[in-house]
């Protein structure tokens, strides 16, 4: 297979293996078609709370299936422009091809707001393979604590239905954390389920009455949390706190879930860590300078040209974090995007292919 | 080209200049701020619309049997090759639609349909070229090498026979492109070593290679007995293509009316100065909007070498503009229609093949 699949690369064989004219051929016939791509078809929205909606999508015989817990990247095309954002999966395995993601509507967040105000069934939409090892041991632990805030329930959910398809009903405590029970995502299905899984204990936290649970509150609420192993899917700030808990206490590290880095204040000359991938180097950057400059400070020698902005000879991909264009101001937030360094300056930490 | 401009830089003052500049970049920002779905959809058509005239033109070269159907399938070829290089290639390796974050679009991994290695195209046409433009001794583009194209250029009896030599280089031009970058000229002056050389010259051999493989061994292959037909079929397309390509770019810098610099000239240069230098070093074709899209739309050459990086199809709105910006500031915005712009290009091209005259006391 794999001198197959080198055959069919070969230089030699072109055009007929371009496979971005093949995949945009056969996209003119059935817009789920794809050589490589994994492809979905959206078949229904719906609402679960006022601001997080549901998508079932169903994908092309590319999709692999995924395991309860893991996370897809969403390819979407938003005028014009390709954008990519990670959700969990929050349906269970054994869909066939089909798949559903909950999605919280983030405030002025430009992709969950577009996805709330125009993603219909019917659309179609790209998916990386699922990622990620924020999942179920075989065989699971004897007792089960996993914390939830937000939209974090999404791949907890996930394992939940994937628990009970089965039949498993572990001792398992799910804290689950929301703004009010109005906000609080499948709290009808949790309840629900709870009615047939005695050992299913729901601690719900709503933070309009209670505010943020302290690390005290949270213990209170889970008495036995140091015999659990513990699952936990949140807000950045708020998993450091309870894994900094965690560990204060002698207790394993929870298994975590997050996307993101948190952002440096644009311009206030801090200091962050750009990892270079291809020289395999970490260096140190200011927020006010060009990436490009800071690199070659740091001994690096990525290719370069006009340094001002307009040969994109130093282009080049970002695998992750934000950087901010010191001319026009705009931001690149988004996972591979390609950047010229000549004239970006870094908003977080980052990872560069120079 | 014409050298009896008046010197620009020092004409303005550096106010003006600076004001110059600010009203330049207010419409780039502004072509910027509103990119998205409308270029996405254009791009996107033509490739479209170059790769079906590709499986025509070549299907027809193929399997026509109806006389006609070679020259039909000549034409569907060459417009295939000629809005690919152009209209998608071209901009595409600008970095133009690199904001879609579509890979099949993207300025560092396309590779177009042309000898031309992207990559050493990238380097002297998007750094050397877009950079110093028309700057004497820094742009290699001018004349490649071969033409004499302006007063500024010393006289030496090889141009006595410059159209000839531009007659060449038009028939070979994606040869001229591809060699442009390998500096052959520099070994031999040796200004560059042979490991350079070496370097420069891989991507170019493993480039013409396949592209060489591909329109004169494989798809002749695939025809069986009709290989001939094929064969020439793909060498007329390639040949059409040339021409075209070559007669667009030579209208793009070398008219009457297009200024050339001097290193000196240049030495300092302000953003607004750069600009300058970019309206007075290019020229436009005024013509209907299907042939700007054959140009790659390089009849906005102007535009173009102000804003190399804004999708391309969006230079015609902002034409006039740029234009009135130009006559705000009095500075010379050359631009005509396609026959008296080449006409011009041909005319200089004979006037700078002769000595220049001795100046009379």
């Amino acid at each position: 297979v794999t001198s197959l699949s080198a055959v069919w690369r070969s230089p030699w064989l072109a055009p007929f293996n371009d496979v971005n004219a093949l995949n945009d051929l056969l996209a003119q016939v059935h817009p789920l078609w794809s050589v490589d791509r994994i492809l979905a078809r959206v078949v229904e929205v719906r609402a679960e709370t006022a601001d997080a909606r549901t998508f079932v999508l169903r994908a092309n015989r590319l999709w692999p299936g995924h395991r309860a817990g893991q996370h897809v990247v969403v390819e979407l095309e938003i005028d014009g422009v390709r954008r990519h954002r990670t959700f969990s999966i929050s349906s269970a395995p054994g869909g066939g091809r089909e798949i559903a993601l909950t999605v919280k509507r983030q405030p002025h967040g430009r992709v969950t707001g577009w996805m709330h105000d125009q993603l219909r069934p019917g659309m179609v939409v790209g998916l990386s393979a699922p990622r990620g090892d924020f999942t179920l041991p075989e065989p699971l632990p004897p007792r089960l604590l996993m914390i939830a805030a937000g939209s974090g329930i999404t791949p907890v959910m996930s394992m939940l239905r994937a628990l009970n398809a089965r039949g498993a009903h572990p001792d398992l405590c799910l804290v689950h954390l929301s703004r009010e029970p109005a906000d609080a995502i499948f709290r009808n299905e949790l309840e629900r389920l709870a009615r047939g899984w005695p050992q299913l204990q729901l601690r719900n936290w709503y933070s309009r009455q209670r505010g943020r649970p302290d690390m005290r509150a949270l213990d209170a609420l889970v008495p036995d949390a140091g015999e659990r192993t513990t699952w936990l899917c949140g807000p950045h700030d708020f998993m450091q706190a309870v894994s900094a808990h965690w560990q204060a206490q002698g207790r394993p590290v929870p298994r975590h879930e997050s996307f993101g880095a948190p952002l440096r204040r644009a311009g206030s000359g801090e200091q962050v860590a750009v990892r270079a991938l291809k020289a395999e180097r970490l260096f140190t950057v200011s927020t006010d300078l060009p990436l490009l400059q800071a690199a070659e400070a740091a001994g690096l020698q990525p290719k370069s040209g006009c340094r001002i902005g307009i040969c994109q000879t130093c282009k080049c991909l970002k695998r992750s974090g934000v950087v901010r264009n010191l001319l026009t101001g705009a931001v690149s937030a988004e996972p591979d995007e390609q950047i010229q360094i000549c004239i970006s300056a870094a908003v977080s930490e980052l990872s560069l292919d120079i | 080209m014409d050298g009896s401009h008046p010197p620009i830089p020092g004409a303005l003052t550096r106010e003006q200049f600076d004001a110059l500049q600010k009203e330049l970049d207010a419409i780039r920002d502004e072509v910027l701020a509103s990119r998205g779905e409308r270029d996405a959809r254009h791009i996107r058509f033509i490739v479209r619309l170059a790769r079906w005239c590709a499986i025509t033109g070549r299907s027809l070269l193929h399997f026509g049997f109806v006389p006609g159907s070679w020259v039909l399938g000549v034409a569907a070829l060459s417009l295939a090759k000629i809005l690919e290089n152009m209209e998608v290639g071209h901009n595409v390796l600008h970095g133009q639609y690199d904001f879609m974050n579509d890979p099949a679009l993207n300025s560092q991994t396309y590779e177009w349909d042309i000898v031309c290695a992207s990559s050493n195209w990238r380097n002297y046409h998007n750094y050397l070229h877009h950079t110093h433009t028309n700057i004497l001794g820094k742009d290699h583009d001018l004349g490649y090498g071969v033409v004499r194209v302006t007063d500024k250029q010393r006289w030496v009896p090889y141009n006595l026979f410059q159209v000839l030599w531009y007659g060449m280089l038009a028939h070979f031009f994606q040869w001229g492109v591809a060699v442009h970058d390998i500096k052959i000229d520099y070994y031999f002056k040796g200004k560059i070593s042979w490991q350079n050389l070496k370097q420069r010259l891989r991507p170019f051999l493993h480039k013409t290679k396949h592209q060489l493989f591909k329109d004169y061994v494989l798809f002749p292959a695939l025809a069986l007995w009709n290989w001939p037909r094929v064969l020439l079929g793909n060498m007329t397309a390639n040949l059409i293509r040339n021409l075209w390509t070559n007669i667009v770019i030579f209208c793009g810098h070398f008219p009457k009316g297009v200024r050339v610099y001097t290193r000196e000239e240049t030495k300092n240069e302000s953003r607004g100065q750069w600009y300058v230098r970019q309206m007075q070093g290019s020229a436009n074709i005024e013509g209907p909007r299907w042939f700007y899209v054959m140009t790659g739309h390089l009849s906005h050459q102007i535009e173009h070498h102000l804003f190399p990086d804004l999708p391309a199809h969006r230079y015609p709105d902002i034409a006039p503009r740029v234009r009135a910006i130009c006559e705000k500031y009095g500075i010379s915005y050359c631009s005509r229609g396609f026959f008296r712009q080449y006409g011009s290009v041909l005319s200089e091209m004979v006037r700078l093949s002769l000595p220049p005259k001795p100046v009379s006391a």
